[in-house]
This record gives C-alpha cells, structure tokens and sequence, in this order.
C-alpha cells in the first residue's frame, strides 16, 4: 500500500487539467503520443465544451526517479460548479490533489472554491503553475495570488508546461514525494466510497470504488449502505485506458465492481459499500442524495411520441443517475416530462444529450427554481413549476432560493460587476482584494437571477475576465409574481414564470417582443399578452402572413410541388403546435436570453 | 389519354425572374430539336389525346415552318381525332402573322400570350424582350387569323410595378376580348437572375395580396370566373389542358423537363437538351414512386386549387379504394375547424382569405 497514490487534478475551466492528464499518461509510457488526444474527457459533448462531465480515473504504474515502483491513481473530476457535490466525492477518494493555475489567467473562482474542497477533505496539495511555455505567462503573479488567496507556500509551487511536457516528471516526483500513501488495514471489513459509476448494456452499473479498509474480490457479497441492498460481485478490477479485471481489490485501491446492479437507482455518488457479512460497519460521512437545483418541462414535438421521449430518459437516468423525471402535463403541450438537474450547465448539456445521443425531438420549456410559497392558512408548497402556483390571492408570501457567489475580477471591472449583481437583486456580503490587481466580490443572489442570463451577462461586462463560483444559501423571502403570456388569446402554462414584481412589466414588454419575432406570420393575427392575474402589462401581435403560394402549378411537374410542400412540412415539424398556432422551440426559452 | 404537353426550351434570352428550363441562344438546335420531339413520341405510338398543350420556352421560336413539320411528325404516331383543344404558348416578339396562321391551319384553337405587363419599364427590368405594343399587337393578330380563344399571362409584383400601372395593364387588356387571363404574384425562385441579383423597387408581399384581391375582383365584375388560384377564364373558357392537370389527369410530356402522369406514375424527363437531342430515349427521366395515399393527398391539394369546383372527399376516397375515412379526412376536416378550408355540401374549397397563403394550408394537405 505504501506505492499506491490517489490524487486528482483540480482547477478552474480550461486551465489545462485535460492536457496534464494527457501529458501524464504519456510520459509514464501508458499511451503513445497523439494515440489520443485528451484521453479522459471522450464524450463528443465534453471536448466541445472543453470541460468533464462525467469523472473517469486511470491507473498508472510509475517508477520513480529513485528506482521505486509506484501505482498512481488519477482519479478525474468534473469541472463545474453544477458539479460541486461530485467533486468534493471524488476528492474523498484521494489523498492528495494537484491544483493547477493557468499562468496567463491567474487563480480564478473555481481554482478558488476546488481548493476549499480540497482542503476541507484533508488532502495534500501541490500547487501547479501551467501554461509557462505562453508569452504572457505571469508566474510570479500566480505564484503570488496562490499564497495571498490560498496560503499556499510559494516555495511549494512547480512551473510546467501541460503542452510542451516541461516540469512534467518534477511534478510525478513531487506526487510520490509529497503525497502520502494511503492508510487503512486490508485485514478490517470492507469499507469503500462510491465515486462515480457507469452504465453497461450487459453487466448493469458499474460503480467506481476506492477501497479504504478491508479487501473485495468475485463472489463476495457486498452491501450498498444507504439502502442495505445486497449484490453479489462477479468481478473486480483496475482502470487502465479500460477496465482491467484483477483478482482483488484491497485497502487503498482505487477499482470497480461487476455485480449485477440493474437499476441505476441503486448506485449514488458518495455512498459506502461494505461486506454484506459485517453491516455494522458505519458509513463514510457526508453521503447525501444529489439534489436538482434547476427544473424544466421536457414536452415531445410530436404528442405521439410520449412513449418514446419516456423510455429515452429512462435509459438516460441509468447513465446520468443526478436527473430526475417525473410525468407532468401542460395544457398547452400535452404530456411531457418534469425533469431536474444539478444546474443550468447540466440542463444544457442534459438536453442537448436527450436530443443528439437519444434521438428525441423535444421543446424543453423556461429553468425554474424550487420556489418555496406560504399560502394564507399557512401551508407550505415547495413549487418547481410556475403553472403549478396556487391563486395570487392565496399566497401570504413566496421564498426563493439564493446562492453566494463569489466573483473573481480585475479592478477595472469592479464597477460594471456590481452594477450587474445589484441589478440580479444582489446583495454584497463583502468585498476583498488579494492583490492589486484583482477583487473578489462576495454577493447573495437568487438562484432564479443565475440560471437566467447572469453568468453570461457577467462574462460580458467583465469583457470575458470574471470568473464565479457559488453555493446553495438557504431561502429569502421576495416580492415576486407569476407572469402569464397568453398567445392568441389563451394562457400558454408552459411559458408562464415567475419575476420579481419590480420591473416585471419591463420584462413583460422584452419577452412579448422577443416572442413576437420567433413566432412565424400565420394566417390570422395572433396577439400575444403578458399578464399578471387579469392585469395585462405587455401586448404585440405578429401580423397575419399575406403570401405564401405556389402560383405556378402546371407543366404538369407536380412532384416538385409536393416536394417543396414537404420540406415546408419538415421546417413545422420543428415547431409545437399550441392551439391552432405553431411555436418553435426557443420560444419557450426565449426568457432566458433577454437584452434588457 | 387526355392529355399531351410538349416543350419548347428555347428562348431569345432568359427572363429574370424564369426558372423553367429552356436556353437562350441555341436557335440552330431547334431542327434537330423538333426531328427528338417527333422520335419520342413513337414510344407513345397509338396513343390519343383530348388536349394538347405547346408550351416553353417560347413555343412561338418554332416558326411556322418548324411547327407544321413538329405537327405532321406527332400526327404519324399519335391519335388527336377526340382533341378538343389544341393550345400554344406565344411570345409577343415572335408571334408574327405568319406563325399566327400556321397555327390555326394547324388546327389549334387556343393561343396563350406572354403579356406580363404592358408597361415597357417593368417588362425591360424583368429580361422581357418585347415592348407593350408587341404584345397588343401579338393578341390582335391571333384573333384576326381566327383564333377566339386568346388567353393572357399577367405579373403581380414585377419590380418598379404600382397599382397605377398595374391598372393600366389591366385597362388595355380589358378592351382585347381576352377569354382567359393567368395572374401570377412573382416569387423569387432560386437559380434566377432575380435571386442572383435582387432588383429594386420589387413591390412586397403586401402590395402582392392587396393587388391580387384587387384584380380578381376586377376581373369577376367583367365576367369571369376564377376558377383556380392564379386563373380566370370567361364561363366554359377553362384551359382544359390545365384543368386536368389540377383533377389528377393522366397526361404524357414530351421534351427535356416534361413531366407525365399515367398509372399512378409520375415521372419526369431529364431537364438535358443535347442529350436529348442526341437520343431522348437514353436521355433518362426522374420516376416519383409513392404510394396510393400520397398520390391521394396529392390529388387533394391540386383539387383544392379549383376554387370553385373544390374537393369531394368521399368521391376521391372511393376512387383511391379506401372503404374508411382516411388521415386525409382528417385533416381536412382540422383545415376547415382552422377556417382555412370552407365545407360546404359534399365539397371543400380554399376559404377566401387563405388563396394566397395557401401553401400553408397544403402543408397540412399533404401525407
């Protein structure tokens, strides 16, 4: 056990940690150079984004500078703050984590908040500048932000360039030099965390483990503790580029399990696995279900395929076991589904998966928070959906959920971010400035301001410098009001939502009038209303279509004419029909994205 | 076998706005042109039409003297004793006397003009290579050699057009004793000098529908009826020929891009000139292969394009040999909740105020 090191990589997006890992496994001879371009992250989606989405690990054997053989485990974690939970599971699995900074960008938000992490799970920490091959690389810049924002000492920093492999094997030296081996004796009962998991058509979940005490081979039983579920294991073995089977997993591996889990339910990041022959054994803590913070209607374009959009999450869920799904019903989109996600990233990336990997046509409608409303005798209801909100009458007040969100930004920029939080209803919790150069802005935010358009706004007035992290923070109270949008006269449910009552007309009018644009001429005119209860604050309305003909329909060529009606059908299958007019799908989004 | 079209892919030069297929400047291919008409048509020996149709291209570019040798060439093939009517698409510019006459000995009793518009402004700015006087003339002369059913093809939205000129078309028009009169709304077609080089002045849709309810008004206050979207004719003045074309006629093409109708099939000749020349029967053809339902929703759409005769659902379910009532029926009937369609009696028809919009209703016509 004394070679073994499990460490993770951890740094805000984009500092390079894909690029070091690919570095990693090339020079410790696991794969040969551009065999593979950044081989952990191989979801189309991840390399698109640049990020990781789901965590993978990899097993490395490494002789040391010394002459001594040693087993790294990287074990990858997911970059986002959607994420957070995740990471701080995966951090659990390791002893040791690299921090990295890119040298051209300085410690950003995430750098900030993964080390907090870290450091709270106890590991070790080797603080890594990259990006040192750059020509705007400031290393000594880094080097200082890394101790005035993080305590990190200075003479503890290594300099590597990911890209061009400089200080690569310093940094494997300093792995095995700084990070201590695991502990924990093979001869006590099984005890091992849950780190992540993955779906196999054939041999059902396959949970990723890192074994603390105690040993794990084919034919035990084990006991996922949470449920007390018993599975018998057919076979246990390491991550190398794939899964390599091995007689047995012992104190300090990091491993998987076959063992027959059909249901994906049954495997949670974070919960502890024990032998089903000593339950006493007692669970690591900090075990908790993920919650979906962020809710949207999920609708098929065509009603027919309800069925089909089912059995497609239900197979998604098995290998994205953080969503959750429940039926719902819209009276302007028929049946569909409630679906949860950890944020708006994840719902992003969720859906455009549903639509690319599953094949499905579908119209997601407007993120909602979880919003807690009192009505006036009292009652609680904890509201995922704005349609689904009791009579303005009934209401005694409404909680919305907020979150502290720390911002990293150049000085120069201060003054546009706090505009910006403030016009979010922000509140400042504090301001600090760990050098000269950069402000940290501490602010208490709703949630519901965050998965609209902040993160992109911020990016934007920040002119791309401001990075942000944040964390769930209780309930606030709030004057807010649901805002229906009635299209030809009828209220659409699925694009009613929630605003504050303070400029909610404002938002109204820029909402009718995005509508108004992305909603096609139709025959007859469709005026389109924003109403809070009976009060209209908003109205446009598209004006009918004049001309849209075949006037020239003989030669007797009557095939093209069909043809071209036929790819005009193909352009309105796009859309949902919502009474007799047809809505495309970033209608039902299009809050998201307003220019204020 | 009702029907027989036969084209002419020439042209003087190309009108901006055209996207049929003929070519300009190849006037010393008409000859051989005319020898590969005459050489496909064997493949349809025996065969005997009800209507025959000469269309373009500019049919008028034949002359006279290549004309009557296309005539007697088809004559020894196919049957044309039940013909009832015999059209022929003429351009102003070439439309002389001559020609004029050949035709009526000929035997067709239908001439259609490429009139477009009778102002010389619009009509240069659209690649139109005659004047207004032309076209008055061209018109004169088919009903002095004695020709009584003269037909007349209009342009809404031609660029630089306004409701004065466009009225003072009409007016010149109104004093020709024209039987039938095509109103097209100009669309903008892609591979056209126009969708390569947008013109100015190009009136909007607006303009387009006001005008288009403008003139059909006008035209049923003198008489006529409109009897499909873009067509009025005076009563029993209907072209035939096209009618069939929009009941799901059978119906044979001859030359490049000509298209056919017999069996339930549909195909297309290739749109090639030389190879055509060279040998049409290895020339090749597109065949539209669908089944029995498409072909029915098909037959709807075109039927819904008479605006007065309409659709009779249940006569056409019949004909297609479906006992129940068919999706078909169904989104009719949608159509009409939606007043797009009007039922009245056994019949749909387009409602009035979705003439123009009317591909939108056929969207949801069609399988």
């Amino acid at each position: 056990m004394n070679n073994i090191r499990n460490f993770c990589i951890i740094a805000h997006i984009d500092h390079g940690k894909s690029t070091l890992a690919d570095r990693i496994l090339e020079i410790t001879g696991l794969i040969r150079k551009a065999s593979m371009e950044q081989m952990l992250d191989s979801m189309d989606l991840e390399r698109e984004r640049g990020i990781t989405i789901k965590a993978k690990s990899v097993r490395i054997p490494y002789k040391s500078a010394g002459g001594q053989e040693f087993i790294l485990n990287l074990i990858d974690t997911p970059g986002h703050v959607d994420f957070n939970y995740e990471v701080s599971r995966s951090l659990n699995a390791c002893e040791g984590a690299v921090l990295l900074v890119d040298a051209s960008q300085g410690v950003e938000a995430q750098t900030i908040a993964n080390a907090n992490l870290a450091l709270d799970a106890g590991l070790k920490i080797i603080p890594v500048i990259n990006k040192i091959d750059l020509p705007n690389a400031m290393v000594d810049d880094c080097s200082l932000q890394l101790y005035s924002m993080l305590g990190l000492h200075i003479e503890d920093i290594l300099h590597v360039s990911a890209k061009d492999g400089t200080g690569v094997l310093e940094l494997l030296e300093a792995i095995v030099d700084r990070i201590p081996p695991p502990q924990g004796s093979a001869s006590d009962p099984l005890k091992c965390l849950i780190f992540d998991s993955f779906y196999d058509a054939y041999r059902g979940v396959i949970p990723h483990l890192r074994v603390f005490t105690g040993m794990l081979k084919a034919g035990d039983k084990i006991m996922v503790k949470s449920t007390e579920k018993v599975f018998e294991v057919e076979e246990v073995g390491h991550f190398s580029l794939g899964l390599a089977q091995a007689a047995i997993l012992s104190a300090g591996d990091v491993g998987y399990a076959v063992a027959l889990i059909r249901d994906a339910g049954e495997i949670h990041v974070g919960d502890t696995v024990i032998s089903a022959d000593h339950p006493e054994v007692q669970a690591i803590p900090g075990f908790r279900m993920s919650q979906p913070m962020v809710y949207c209607g999920v609708y098929p374009i065509i009603t027919s395929d309800y069925a089909r959009l089912g059995a497609a999450l239900e197979k998604f869920k098995l290998n994205d076991s953080s969503i959750t799904f429940e039926k719902e019903t819209s009276a302007a989109l028929g049946y569909g589904y409630r679906m949860g996600f950890l944020g708006l990233l994840h719902m992003e990336i969720a859906l455009e998966r549903l639509k690319r990997e599953y094949e499905q046509d579908i119209i997601a409608t407007m993120p909602s928070v979880i919003y807690k409303v009192v009505t006036k005798n009292g009652e609680i209801q904890m509201l995922d959906n704005p349609s689904k909100f009791p009579p303005e009458g009934q209401i005694d007040h409404i909680e919305e959920p907020m979150i502290r969100a720390r911002v990293i930004v150049p000085t120069g920029f201060v003054g546009p971010c706090m505009e910006l939080a403030e016009a979010k209803r922000g509140s400042m919790v504090g301001i600090e400035h760990p050098d000269d150069k950069r402000a940290t802005l501490v602010y208490d935010l709703p949630l519901a301001e965050m998965i609209t358009d902040f993160y992109d706004r911020l990016k934007s007035v920040s002119r791309g410098y401001a990075s942000m992290d944040y964390e769930m923070n209780g309930y606030r109270s709030a004057d807010l009001v649901k805002v229906d949008i009635l299209v030809n006269n009828s209220a659409v449910d699925a694009l009613s939502y929630i605003s504050p009552k303070e400029g909610a007309s404002i938002r109204g009018r820029a909402l009718i009038y995005k509508l108004s644009k992305v909603i096609p001429r139709h025959q007859f005119k469709i005026p389109l209303q924003a109403a809070i209860g009976s009060q209209v604050i908003a109205r446009a309305d598209i004006f009918p279509m004049r001309k849209d003909v075949i006037a020239k329909c003989y030669g007797g060529d009557i095939t093209r004419k069909r043809k071209l009606l036929e790819k005009q059908k193909e352009g309105k299958k796009k859309m949902k029909m919502v009474g007799f007019v047809e809505v495309p799908q970033e209608a039902f989004l299009s809050l998201m994205k307003i220019e204020e | 076998m009702p029907g027989l079209y036969i084209h002419i892919p020439f042209c003087i030069s190309k009108c901006r706005y055209c996207d049929f297929y003929s070519l300009a400047g190849n006037d010393d291919l008409i000859d051989r042109y005319v020898s590969a008409v005459v050489r496909e048509s064997e493949k349809y020996d025996g065969m005997s039409f009800e209507t025959l149709y000469i269309g373009g291209g500019t049919p008028s570019l034949l002359g006279a003297r290549r004309l009557a040798r296309l005539m007697e060439g088809l004559h020894s093939h196919l049957g044309f004793d039940r013909l009832v009517e015999a059209t022929i698409e003429a351009n102003p510019e070439s439309a002389d006397g001559d020609f004029l006459k050949t035709v009526w000995s000929m035997g067709f009793n239908r001439i259609s003009v490429g009139v477009q518009s009778l102002d010389d402004d619009e009509l240069k700015k659209s690649g139109r290579v005659h004047s207004s006087a032309q076209a008055l003339k061209a018109i004169d002369f088919a009903f002095k050699c004695g020709i009584d059913n003269v037909s007349a093809d209009i342009i809404i939205g031609l660029p630089g057009q306004t409701r004065e000129s466009l009225d003072n078309t009409l007016r010149k028009l109104g004093g020709m004793a024209l039987t039938h009169i095509s109103v097209y709304c100009l669309s903008i077609e892609e591979g056209t000098a126009f969708a390569a080089c947008p013109p100015g002045y190009l009136p909007d849709d607006e303009f387009q529908a006001l005008m288009y309810g403008y003139v059909s008004g006008l035209l049923k206050g003198h008489g006529f009826i409109h009897y499909e979207i873009s067509n009025f004719a005076l009563p029993s003045k209907e072209c035939l020929h096209n009618l069939n074309y929009w009941r799901g006629g059978e119906y044979i093409g001859l030359g490049p891009s000509a298209a056919s109708h017999v069996d339930g099939r549909r195909w297309k000749n290739a749109s090639n000139l030389k190879a055509y020349i060279d040998d049409p029967a290895i020339a090749g053809f597109d065949e539209d292969i669908v089944d029995a339902e498409t072909r029915m929703a098909e037959e709807a759409m075109l039927r819904l394009r008479l605006l007065e005769e309409g659709l009779d659902i249940a006569q056409l379910t019949r004909r297609y040999g479906f006992r129940e009532s068919t999706g078909l029926e169904e989104r009719l009937k949608n159509l009409a909740g939606q007043k797009m369609l009007v039922k009245r009696g056994k019949k749909y028809r387009l409602a009035p105020g979705s003439v123009l919009t009317s591909s939108r209703v056929f969207v949801d016509v069609i399988n």
